[in-house]
């Protein structure tokens, strides 16, 4: 067994975890936090997506371990982030959701998207958004809803 | 701030109430409940397509932990699939007693306080596997000298039976003859929230609650209660939030029965959260259709019958409750489309083989049919050199002549179906592709445009089913309206929402009905102790059914609460109506709160003999139960390269008709996450097997879902022809996106290969079967 210090939303926790502990394992069992969803265990689908240290990152693929001293922030953890608020916004009067279990990874992969990339097109949201599953919507208006978010920032951020 | 419609919320884009918990992580899935003493289960799983089980060995140190057939308190095999004397049963135990018929088959179930504890108890467990020769190949498999997966079977047949209608001998000399092969290969269900199952035993209450990722809670309850052999009321099953079903939550699993057979026996709860290895590996899968037709047509394209074989490779057992015997059936009888066709003998062999079992996908059995028919369709065209799109216009069925039984023997009811073609037609503006595809591509791409109708048979009830021979016929569906003593209402149903937006689109109808808000109405469902029996979500059937009930449950209860308040308003309830909330008469209005106070808890202010409560439960089954059909068109505008068979979608367009539409955003959702599924079984998905019956794909890294390049956003366009027997005209939607684009799509690749005379008739279209198709027309072959 490993004792792992980390920030877990802001909060600083020490955890006693096996060496082979996924991340999204110890978030989602030991911390309650379940907003993080696991939909394949091996790094393919994104619906884990949380950030580390600021980065977009699959937490089915890395180690609790791995995260002596990082800062992880989950879907829990962004609810009064300002790119999250109008990102949830345009996903709900878009139609952004369905069955829902993809929308927390696909968020955060969403907010990463538009911290890295002033007002984006459709063809850089399809490119980034590339790793990310959805079984329902067919994608289209995940894509329109971060478009206008990307656009409503973007006009916040210039006026 | 909610949308309201010209007519009130039918037909509103309301925002939908499911959002806001999915937006900020606070859903609510199997996997995410937590409970103290809970353990999870990892299951030994059969890593032989087909053998003789001569043992297990548990490792001592885990002994107690290690479950095997002879372990559990003998759960009862469930009789599967239709009920027809020569539907050939095939004993599916939870976990494998004395033979395996497929990688991924429960052989034994290891208990530990987490998952990967668990997992290392299965790998220390030893199984001793005598294999037999598997039977992978579903021709072959149905040959009376393969070697069988039952010993009591004569061969591999479940069953084989023949649609027939005409006479197609009397062809033998019509001009045009067309004889093709087809085959849709074998996908999973990939619902991105796998199957999950918690049990445990509630002593206080003295049964078993069952969390359950379904479709359908009711069902299940009944199916499981009769595996562990308990009274059904000793038994509550819960679907919380479900992140997806698309038919693959809607079978009796062995997994579900072992786990609750475990919690009987262990005192704690237990659960199993399905990893994606084992939904490919072994969940429900789907599609796996073989076709060897022949088309007849005259020399102007009429099209004039067709028959042939169909092969339906069902994998090793049948799931409860109706096992896959309706993908053979439905394929049959939709073989002839939206097409005036005379004749049609079309024999079905739905086959068992040592692949996981088959069960229903969005759109069952008809993605294939529709794939076979509108590529046949196509291949017609060629044949006698007319645009594709004006044999469609010859044959297509006219809506002066609707209702319409088609050879297949469906009754095709209302729409315009020439109209839904020719606008799909001016939307990718099919002239102005021809001139692009005669100047050529600069970049050495070629262009095709395909096409593809669908019909989309939705709302069924009694009549269908128990022609199906069905063990369960979901007939109806059910709703409790209840309003409370401040106004507020609660609507038990007894459908599953698990994506389609029920909570939304429900809570419009009863707005509708009670005058009321949708915000003051709460949907409530998935709990066999709250709720009243009901089917749950498949077959399209949803807004019909569960719609329909509570249109009616809400219209009783104002019913009631119009005698109620016309009392309160001292007149007679004649003079009374309904408006805004509130139940006006001559001289004033009373609120519908105001009411629903007496009723509950001021009695005395009640007319005279009228009972308490303001409360309902209502049944519902459109007046014609054979089922109400939506359709459309689609249209694929592909690019392709013929050197790596790269297939890039350029346009995507439908113009469709699902009746009176309810909320049109909801519907417009469904279309292109349809489309998208469908582009899955078209360019991508496949769960391919060896001659060992060994599965290929288990993960995401080979089993390929498309993601958002490669699905375009599609243009859609509606018309609205109402339903005649439904609750204001609505037709099913769910899964009609998901069955044209196939056959659009593969249309489109011999569009674009024309000229060489490339033929696409096996899914997925791979850039490997792309460009090895190319490859064999330009070495001279056209063999399909």
């Amino acid at each position: 067994m490993l004792t792992v210090t980390l920030t877990i939303n802001d909060d600083e926790q020490t955890h006693t975890v096996e060496p082979r502990t996924l991340l999204a394992d110890l978030l989602r069992d030991r911390c309650g936090l379940t907003g993080t969803h696991l939909g394949c265990e091996h790094g393919a689908c994104g619906a884990c997506t949380l950030e580390v240290d600021g980065k977009a990152t699959r937490s089915c693929v890395v180690l609790a371990a791995m995260c002596e001293g990082r800062s992880v922030r989950t879907i829990e953890g962004l609810r009064d982030d300002k790119i999250m608020e109008v990102l949830r916004r345009h996903f709900h009067q878009l139609h952004g959701v369905q069955c829902g279990f993809c929308t927390p990874g696909m968020l955060v992969m969403a907010r990463d998207i538009l911290r890295r990339h002033r007002k984006p097109t459709e063809k850089i949201i399809r490119h980034e958004l590339s790793g990310q599953v959805c079984r329902c919507t067919g994608y289209a208006n995940i894509v329109a809803a971060i478009g206008a978010a990307g656009a409503e920032l973007d006009q916040g951020a210039s006026s | 701030m909610a949308e309201h419609a010209a007519n009130g919320w039918i037909g509103a884009r309301l925002l939908r109430k499911e959002d806001a918990r999915h937006l900020i992580g606070s859903g609510t899935f199997v996997a995410d409940i937590r409970m103290s003493g809970l353990q999870d289960v990892a299951f030994v799983r059969s890593q032989m397509a087909h053998a003789k089980l001569r043992g297990v060995t548990k490792p001592e140190r885990y002994a107690k932990r290690v479950f095997t057939h002879a372990d559990l308190d003998a759960p009862q095999i469930v009789q599967a699939g239709p009920e027809l004397s020569n539907f050939r049963q095939s004993p599916y135990p939870a976990l494998a007693s004395d033979k395996v018929r497929y990688v991924g088959q429960t052989i034994a179930a290891c208990v530990a306080p987490t998952r990967a504890q668990a997992e290392d108890i299965a790998e220390a467990v030893t199984v001793e596997l005598d294999e037999l020769p598997a039977v992978v190949d579903v021709v072959a498999a149905a040959r009376p000298d393969s070697p069988r997966l039952f010993e009591s079977w004569p061969d591999n047949l479940y069953i084989k039976s023949t649609v027939t209608e005409g006479d197609v001998a009397s062809l033998a000399s019509a001009p045009v003859q067309v004889k093709r092969q087809f085959k849709m290969n074998r996908q999973a269900t990939v619902h991105l929230e796998g199957r999950g199952v918690l049990a445990y035993w509630d002593a206080r209450l003295n049964e078993l609650v069952i969390y359950l990722s379904t479709q359908g809670a009711h069902v299940m309850r009944h199916g499981l209660a009769m595996a562990l052999g308990l009274p059904e009321n000793q038994v509550r099953v819960i679907a919380p939030d479900v992140g997806g079903g698309f038919g693959g939550k809607n079978r009796l699993m062995p997994e579900e029965i072992a786990v609750a057979a475990l919690a009987m026996k262990l005192g704690h709860p237990v659960r199993w959260i399905e990893d994606r290895r084992e939904h490919l590996l072994a969940s429900v899968h789907a599609r796996d259709h073989y076709y060897d037709l022949t088309i007849w047509a005259d020399r102007e394209g009429h099209l004039l019958g067709l028959a042939g074989d169909v092969y339906i490779d069902s994998g090793a057992y049948s799931l409860w409750p109706t096992g896959s015997f309706m993908e053979a059936s439905m394929a049959a009888r939709n073989l002839p489309g939206p097409y005036q066709m005379k004749h049609l003998k079309v024999n079905t062999f739905t086959v068992a083989t040592n692949k996981a079992p088959m069960g229903p996908y969005r759109g069952v059995a008809r993605p294939g049919a529709c794939f076979a028919i509108e590529r046949a369709v196509d291949e017609v065209a060629r044949e006698i050199g007319r645009e594709p799109v004006d044999v469609r216009r010859l044959n297509l069925v006219a809506s002066h002549q609707l209702p319409y039984r088609t050879a297949g023997g469906l009754l095709l009811d209302t729409g315009d179906y020439h109209a839904s073609l020719e606008t799909v037609v001016g939307m990718v503006d099919l002239p102005a592709l021809r001139k692009r595809q005669a100047a050529g591509e600069p970049d050495g791409r070629a262009i095709g445009v395909g096409f593809a109708f669908y019909t989309e048979q939705s709302g069924h009830g009694a009549a269908e089913w128990t022609k199906r021979k069905s063990r369960v016929v979901p007939g109806y569906e059910s709703a409790n309206a209840r309003m409370l003593p401040d106004g507020s209402v609660l609507m038990h149903v007894g459908i599953q929402n698990h994506g389609q937006g029920l909570e939304t689109t429900l809570s419009q109808i009863a707005a509708h009905e009670l005058t009321l808000d949708p915000a003051a109405i709460s949907v409530r469902y998935g709990d066999t102790a709250a709720g009243p029996f009901g089917f749950g979500t498949f077959a399209s059937r949803s807004i019909v059914f569960a719609g329909g009930a509570v249109a009616k449950a809400s219209r009783e209860l104002l019913e009631k609460a119009c005698r109620i308040g016309a009392h309160l308003l001292q007149t007679d309830v004649a003079n009374v109506r309904a408006e805004h909330g509130a139940v006006h008469g001559p001289n004033g209005k009373v609120t519908l709160a105001e009411i629903a106070r007496a009723a509950n808890i001021r009695q005395e202010l009640l007319p005279m003999g009228e009972q308490p409560l303001l409360e309902v439960t209502a049944t519902y089954e459109p007046g014609d139960s054979g089922g109400v059909f939506s359709y459309g068109t689609h249209a694929a505008v592909v690019a392709v390269d013929p050197d790596t068979g790269k297939v890039e979608i350029l346009d995507y367009a439908v113009a469709e008709d699902c009746g009176t539409i309810i909320n049109p955003m909801i519907v417009d959702g469904q279309i292109q996450g349809g489309i998208a599924q469908g582009i899955g079984t078209a360019l991508y998905e496949e769960v391919p097997y060896d001659d060992q019956g060994q599965p290929l794909a288990t993960t995401f890294g080979d089993y390929m879902v498309p993601c958002a390049p490669e699905v375009p956003t599609v243009r859609i366009a509606h018309s609205v022809t109402p339903a005649l027997c439904t609750e204001y005209g609505v037709k099913g939607v769910g899964e009609g996106g998901a069955i044209a684009p196939p056959a659009a799509i593969a249309n489109a690749l011999c569009d674009a290969f024309r000229a060489i005379g490339a033929k696409f008739n096996e899914t997925p279209l791979t850039p490997r079967r792309v460009s090895d198709a190319v490859d064999r027309a330009r070495n001279g072959g056209t063999a399909s």
